[in-house]
């Protein structure tokens, strides 16, 4: 798995390192039983205190997106997202709030807006059924 | 107080004519990388000298790694590697028998990080000291420093005369062997970059007084420029927001903590807030040292003056 974290950026490195595991389990690069680094590994690789990546991996733990057995291991969950569906709303929204405004503001109109959106859904999509032709031809 | 690795009270010192450190309060965990940021003669130097018995406190008190600071030198000393500012050791001796003169001091001394390590920072181990260039004297402090097996890591401007390069290789030194073993290392820096990439915690001095000490990411998730645009815009009640610009209706603020809600404080009142943006370590802290220099009750404007705007 392949990373890239900036500390001069504002936003907190640990929240990088969610970021981008989110997005590759959601581009399906990262699968259910994908076994990650370890701590010290990535944290070695990225230069970045150990304490920060072990943060980053409990916040992906307890939000069910990773889960570590015993001797340490972390891996990919089986089933990634199990909150609520009020919690997920919660944190789409912000995300929601921003396109909204970016849009309005580029003087698109809502139904631009949406389209751009469906597109995105789309490509993820195809990505997910290419990954998922090729775990089968390899299996 | 114990599990702390350096713990200070109102530690003071007072040379003729400068209050070099006035009233610090340390708190270092265990086990983290601690930066400890401040421009050139904020006090970084003196701290270290203080917490480490090599000058004595004008007033205050504090422990390393749970020994009282002055009384238990020797305990501390032992436990502790220290690389300082000035990078000096015996000129007519080589590297490799400043090691040998080196380990006899240190119980847990370990050869085979003197291997591993003189190989990873390329250190020409027989050329005698007073030769070598700046970036490799440094190198040599370095190696001595991890060398000596201790559980507190002390580096004053570790990055002297290296080139990014090894710098690099010095950083995953101490991600991989030190912090990721549990031990603690304490950077004393002005060069801001470096020590943002494997810091978790950052202690900000600045005229011998602490101006912020935080987990880096907390810092990072909590402090916000907020801008706005607006008439008669409130002196708000929010103790954790200041004005630092002010352009005709516009406003810029630096907020503290719970940027989201003095947001919509503003809008409330009527104000069109363009938006709230995260803060890089640098800008956090080239605003609250400005703040701390120039910052007396209201002269709201000079700050504004000083922190830079972008409107």
């Amino acid at each position: 798995m392949l990373l890239h974290v900036n500390p001069a950026s504002g936003v907190p490195t640990y929240l990088q390192i969610e970021t981008q595991v989110k997005h590759y389990i959601a581009a399906g690069a990262l699968v259910p039983g994908d076994a990650l680094p370890s701590v010290r590994k990535l944290a070695a690789d990225l230069r970045i205190s150990t304490n920060t990546v072990a943060r980053a991996y409990q916040d992906l733990e307890r939000d069910g997106v990773l889960r570590t057995v015993q001797g340490g291991r972390t891996y990919v969950a089986e089933n990634p997202v199990s909150f609520l569906k009020s919690e997920r709303v919660r944190r789409l929204r912000p995300y929601a709030r921003q396109i909204a405004v970016e849009g309005t503001q580029l003087r698109l109109d809502p139904r631009e807006i949406m389209e751009l959106v469906q597109q995105e859904l789309d490509a993820l999509e195809e990505v997910n059924e290419r990954t998922g032709d090729l775990e089968r031809k390899t299996r | 107080m114990n599990e702390l690795a350096i713990w200070s009270e109102k530690l003071v010192k007072v040379y003729p004519g400068v209050r070099a450190v006035d009233g610090l309060s340390l708190n270092v965990p265990r086990g983290v990388a601690y930066g400890f940021l401040g421009r050139n003669g904020a006090g970084k130097t003196s701290t270290i000298r203080m917490l480490l018995g090599l000058a004595k406190p004008t007033e205050g008190r504090g422990t390393v790694l749970g020994f009282s600071v002055g009384r238990e030198q020797v305990a501390i000393l032992e436990r502790t590697a220290y690389v300082s500012e000035s990078k000096a050791l015996y000129g007519n001796l080589t590297p490799r028998e400043l090691v040998r003169f080196t380990r006899g001091f240190y119980p847990k001394w370990s050869d085979q990080a003197v291997r591993k390590y003189s190989q990873l920072l390329e250190i020409p181990m027989d050329r005698p000291f007073a030769k070598l260039s700046q970036g490799n004297r440094t190198k040599v402090c370095l190696l001595l420093a991890l060398s000596q097996g201790a559980d507190l890591l002390v580096f004053d401007e570790p990055a002297t005369g290296l080139d990014p390069v090894v710098v690099d290789v010095f950083l995953r030194i101490l991600v991989e062997d030190v912090v990721g073993e549990g031990r603690t290392v304490f950077i004393s820096s002005h060069q801001l970059s470096d020590v943002e990439q494997i810091a978790d915690w950052v202690g900000l001095i600045d005229h011998g007084r602490l101006l912020l000490e935080a987990r880096l990411d907390d810092i990072k998730s909590q402090f916000r420029w907020v801008t706005a645009a607006g008439t008669d815009l409130p002196q708000t009640n929010f103790p954790e927001a200041l004005l630092v610009a002010a352009e005709g209706n516009f406003h810029k603020y630096l907020v503290k903590k719970d940027a989201e809600a003095f947001a919509a404080e503003l809008s409330r009142q009527g104000a069109t807030v363009a938006e709230v943006t995260p803060m890089s370590l640098r800008e956090i802290f080239l605003a609250l040292v400005r703040m701390e220099e120039q910052c007396t009750p209201g002269n709201v404007g000079e700050i504004a003056a000083a922190v830079s705007s972008s409107f």
